[in-house]
């Protein structure tokens, strides 16, 4: 589990779409700043004032091999984000899958209980 | 649910038997359900119906508390076999038999609080079947927009971690 702080910087640092894209970009490899700043049209300062902000996030990391410090990602607090999204959405899938069998198995011994005992429910339509 | 600008629905993978999408902020899961929409209401807030459904497969959930009732409190804990138990809890917000209610789902992080947000249920009757549309609020588009593609990056960047490793051991 991250540090307490991390979760929302995580989201502030992913709500700017020039951010995304960096982070998209750097999903292919990573690259330099100057690099990152090419299809953007942005100065090299104002590209590094977003990967100061996602880095801080813990999202990205300055290389250590070579002298340009290329910048990479860190899967950490990513995989965090989408953990939660994608745990809601398999708890819904599933639970629905649960649901419907559960509701087959009601309608199924009701069905028999109908069957047994006329006097206690009247016919319904369907 | 307030939405600061015009909402646009994106499909977010529906499945054959379920459709999902974003709209805003909000995650939305459909399902029409062959079964009249009083068995739905009863399955959603009958206490001893929750453990025959509720939570993704392999889990079993255990109804603490559940007063179903505009204000009332719920508390859920959801074991699994893999982790330590997760409380969900929450409050009833509004609540109209037998066509949906609203609640707040919380869960706590360690170190981080309460973590979720309002969750509404509407059970619409649809020539005897039922129509369940669930309506979690994540939070804004960008978190949704974030997380899902996030989701897939984050797998990337695992499989390279791997790949250095293997290459670190030359």
């Amino acid at each position: 589990m991250q540090a307490p702080d991390t979760l929302s910087a995580t989201f502030a640092a992913l709500a700017d779409p020039t951010r995304r894209a960096i982070l998209a970009r750097l999903a292919d490899g990573e690259a330099s700043v100057k690099d990152l700043a090419a299809p953007f049209e942005m100065s090299q300062p104002a590209i590094s004032k977003h990967l100061r902000v996602l880095e801080r996030a813990g999202l990205i990391e300055q290389g250590r091999r070579a002298q340009w410090r290329p910048r990479r990602l860190r899967a950490g607090p990513l995989r965090d984000i989408a953990d939660w999204v994608g745990q809601y959405r398999r708890h819904w899938e599933e639970s629905f899958d649960r649901l419907d069998a559960y509701l087959r198995d009601l309608q199924e011994s009701k069905e028999h209980e109908d069957g047994d005992d006329d006097d206690r429910h009247t016919n319904r339509p369907g | 649910m307030e939405t600061t600008m015009t909402a646009t629905r994106i499909d977010r993978g529906s499945t054959e038997t379920t459709t999902i999408y974003s709209e805003g902020g909000d995650l939305v899961f459909e399902r029409t359900f062959d079964a009249p929409r009083e068995l739905i209401w009863k399955a959603f807030t009958e206490p001893e119906r929750i453990p025959r459904w509720w939570g993704p497969k392999g889990s079993t959930t255990t109804v603490a508390e559940m007063d179903v009732r505009p204000g009332g409190t719920w508390r859920y804990v959801s074991s699994a076999p893999d982790r330590e138990d997760v409380v969900f809890y929450g409050e009833y917000t509004e609540v109209t038999p037998p066509s949906g209610y609203t609640w707040t789902f919380m869960f706590d992080v360690e170190g981080v609080g309460p973590q979720g947000g309002p969750e509404t249920f509407t059970f619409e009757d649809v020539d005897g079947k039922t129509k369940v549309t669930s309506v979690g609020h994540m939070g804004s588009p960008e978190v949704i927009e974030a997380a899902l593609a996030t989701g897939m990056v984050a797998g990337a960047i695992e499989t390279w971690d791997r790949l250095e490793a293997l290459l670190a051991e030359g």
